[in-house]
């Protein structure tokens, strides 16, 4: 297309020049990714090694086209090259230049361009670490990982393209809204993002297998590897968002089951039970189709939350554009759901039953078996409450639920899986007797002081009374770990950091169920004893919330580039809170509240500025959140637990085989 | 060797059992808890006594009192208008022209008294296309 000026003026020539660059690397990466598809597949039926290299290769470089069009949007947004749309839409000259970086993300078209990219970058690591799963497995990956991704490349390239240019390159861009200007909006997105996109390694590891009709210890090394990468950047993902909401919203909580957090959570929920269920298959060859079912439903999962989030079709919180890309993803969708359930139903006897050997209920596998079935049904749980206003709306009267449906039904659920994460991992393999039933005694002996502690202090909420002594007997099963650690090097005299560096995975499995606790405590506090209290105080006057005495001692106007802003300045302790109200002339007035929290050991004081009156008074809302700090700090433990459980882990091709599956090939 | 068919049976059993508790919950939590999600004409069209949600679009005669803490206003769609009322902290994106969702009760007076107010966020998703 030729650089036609169409107002007269003369262009800058480098604008349209990205982006045309862009669309084209776009079409690019789409090309070499469904050669990659074919290929890989054709070459994977083959066994023809040299031909799945290929394919390989031709995957590396459609995530490499990915990658070159991210360059060139992020140079567009950095230049602030308004001949884009999309730089036009989500930046302005105001904006600090590292929100205007963020912007690469900040948008439909972009955000699914960083989904690419990492999907890319991802998929290529783990081809490159296919090397041992043998040509057959390795091609079929590689081919799903390909389609893929170029289902992604072919919706950037024709219906949401972040290159699209407009007519007349305007002098500013619209800018983004000052809710989203805040630091957190350069960590939550590209976390949660990135968590989405990795979901698909393991599927594709997954699915090829069972096209493969393998499932070997090689193999569960790998997809395990994956699943754990996804899970943890979807765990931090979570909590980065419930963070951002808590310190940025001002509305004094951190979840509020919205569907946008809802589909974020679903996929976590299923991986977490597939990354116990995996050893069962890993200790015990059991539970085969399970985990190939848990994997691809992990994925299917995150396909249908991005339908749900970026269609718009379900009422929500957040206003997505009704924009173009919803059929498509409600196509692939269909297409993947389709997929995965013939596989599942035609391919899963070429795994091999397992050996039908008896296993008791009561026994580490039943343990994992109930917390499985329990999380799924937490699935079930949250996914009836997001798609009740569809399939209430094709019936009639479109209908919602509120946070109290999602309490009331995943509650109980959760509550046994506490107990669960206190007896299970002290129960053995195969078969529980008397002995190991002792074991409990502690978890046991601790949940009961705690309960009579609670008793003690007056607490009467039953959920309070059962959710807080089953954690604290999950911590002591936890504990208890450890404690037969120390007691074993004492015994042999050896010393004990080698001894959790060697079993550094379960150690570490360990150290993220006390992170787990420290979230359930920090949860079930604020949730059961959150005070509230709405107040308007002219200047000295006090008001105690819960214990904490505030004392208003004015306000003052302080005027910035593009806002003005209310601060109020409240006396705790020796500190100053300053809670503010910004109001922005330039978006039509729109106000922004800044939070004021400080942490103390047993709660966050959590001031709200809602207004500040003529004659010197200001309305407060002021929040007591006990125990928030030890969400934060507890997620905190269990990704540093999953870390250094997991890190340096052997190859499992240099591993030796502990239990090889044989692969059964249809006849 | 114990036959297939009793370990399926075995396991079916707690899975029964545990799909049966999820159900049961599902259903007794939602029993009491769904709202009927409506525009303001639907609400107008036919009158829930019960506690519903409804979307509209903030008109400009927004009056605050008790220092911003007590807020009235009129929630209108394409054809419906009602008065609202509301006490609480407002979203900050809360303004005439915006979207909001109010969840409580249409009184007999034709006041609607809302017990939460929900704006729809900007989401990062979406921003006004450019125009010239």
């Amino acid at each position: 297309m030729p650089l036609e000026v169409l107002d007269g003026s003369v262009h800058d020539v480098t604008g349209p020049l990205i982006g045309y660059l862009g669309a084209g690397a776009l079409l690019a990466g789409l090309v070499m990714g469904g050669f990659s598809a074919l290929l890989s597949f054709w070459a994977g039926g083959q066994e023809n090694a040299v031909m799945v290299q290929v394919g390989r290769r031709a995957f590396y470089a459609a995530a490499a086209m990915a990658v070159v069009a991210g360059v060139l949007l992020e140079t567009a947004l950095l230049t602030h090259d308004f001949s884009l749309a999309y730089v036009t839409e989500h930046t302005d000259l105001s904006t600090p230049m590292a929100l205007v970086a963020a912007g690469f993300y900040g948008g439909q078209e972009g955000s699914l361009l960083y989904w690419t990219i990492v999907l890319g970058i991802l998929g290529s690591a783990s081809l490159v670490a296919s090397a041992g799963l043998g040509v057959r497995l390795a091609g079929y990956a590689a081919g799903l990982l390909a389609v893929i991704l170029s289902f992604f490349l072919l919706v950037l390239a024709l219906v949401a393209s972040p290159f699209d240019l407009l007519s007349i390159t305007p002098p500013d861009g619209l800018g983004l809204n000052p809710v989203l200007r805040d630091g957190g909006m350069l960590i939550h997105p590209p976390v949660v993002l990135a968590g989405f996109a990795s979901f698909a390694i393991p599927f594709s590891f997954a699915a090829a297998a069972l096209l493969a009709g393998r499932s070997d210890a090689a193999w569960i090394a790998h997809t395990r590897r994956f699943a754990l990468l996804a899970w943890s950047l979807q765990t931090a993902g979570l909590l980065l968002g419930m963070w951002w909401a808590y310190h940025v919203l001002g509305w004094g909580g951190y979840w509020g089951w919205d569907p946008v957090e809802n589909v974020a959570l679903m996929p976590w929920l299923a991986t977490t039970a597939y990354l116990h269920s995996s050893q069962v298959q890993e200790r015990r060859g059991r539970l085969r189709t399970w985990n190939f079912t848990l994997v691809i439903v992990a994925f299917l999962l995150v396909v249908f939350g991005t339908f749900i989030v970026r269609s718009g079709i379900v009422p929500s919180v957040h206003t997505f554009a009704v924009s173009s890309i919803g059929p498509w993803f409600l196509v692939f969708l269909l297409l993947c759901i389709v997929f995965s359930v013939v596989l599942l139903t035609f391919r899963s006897g070429t795994l091999g039953a397992g050996r039908a050997q008896p296993t008791p209920v009561v026994s580490r596998e039943g343990a994992f078996v109930v917390q499985n079935l329990l999380l799924i049904g937490a699935v079930a749980v949250v996914m009836w409450g997001t798609i009740l206003p569809l399939v209430t709306g094709m019936l009639g009267g479109e209908r919602v639920v509120d946070a109290s449906y999602y309490e009331r039904a995943s509650g109980p659920i959760f509550v046994v899986i506490l107990a669960l994460m206190a007896a299970g991992p002290l129960l053995p393999w195969r078969r529980a007797g008397a002995a190991s039933l002792r074991a409990l005694r502690w978890p046991a002996a601790t949940a009961a002081l705690v309960l009579v502690a609670l008793l003690a202090f007056g607490v009467t909420s039953i959920a309070a009374l059962v959710a807080l002594p089953l954690a604290a007997g999950a911590a002591a099963t936890a504990l208890t770990e450890f404690a037969r650690a120390v007691a074993r090097t004492r015994r042999d005299r050896a010393r004990l950091l080698p001894l959790i560096v060697r079993k550094r995975r379960r150690y570490g499995a360990y150290l993220a169920h006390l992170g787990l606790v420290v979230v359930v405590v920090g949860v079930a506090a604020s949730h059961f004893w959150q005070q509230e209290k709405d107040v308007t105080l002219t200047s000295g006057q006090s008001v105690t919330v819960g214990g904490y005495t505030l004392t208003y001692a004015g306000s003052q106007q302080r005027q910035a580039a593009d806002h003005t802003e209310d601060v109020a300045m409240i006396r705790f302790g020796d500190q100053t809170l300053e809670p503010s109200r910004a109001v922005y002339a330039g978006l039509g007035g729109q106000a922004l509240t800044h939070v004021a929290i400080t942490t103390t050991p047993l709660a966050d004081v959590y001031v709200v500025l809602a207004s500040t009156g003529g004659d010197g008074s200001a309305s407060f809302r002021v929040f007591v959140n006990p125990l928030v700090s030890w969400i934060w700090a507890g997620g905190a433990i269990i990704i540093l637990g999953v870390v250094l459980g997991n890190a340096g882990e052997r190859s499992p091709a240099a591993e030796p085989v502990r239990r090889r599956v044989p692969a059964t090939m249809p006849a | 060797m114990v036959p297939a068919v009793t370990m399926v049976l075995k396991w079916s059993i707690p899975a029964v059992i545990v799909a049966a508790c999820v159900g049961y919950l599902i259903y007794s939590a939602s029993g009491g808890t769904t709202e009927y999600y409506l525009t303001v004409s639907e609400l107008r069209a036919n009158h829930e006594s019960g506690d519903v949600r409804v979307a509209g679009v903030v008109q400009d005669d927004v009056q605050k009192t008790d220092g911003g803490l007590r807020v009235t206003f009129t929630e209108k769609d394409g054809t419906a208008s009602m008065p609202v009322e509301y006490s609480g902290t407002l979203p900050d994106i809360f303004r005439p022209g915006i979207t909001v969702v109010v969840e409580g009760t249409l009184g007999a007076d034709g006041v609607f008294h809302a017990r939460t107010l929900l704006a729809k966020c900007p989401s990062r998703f979406s921003t006004a296309p450019y125009t010239t």
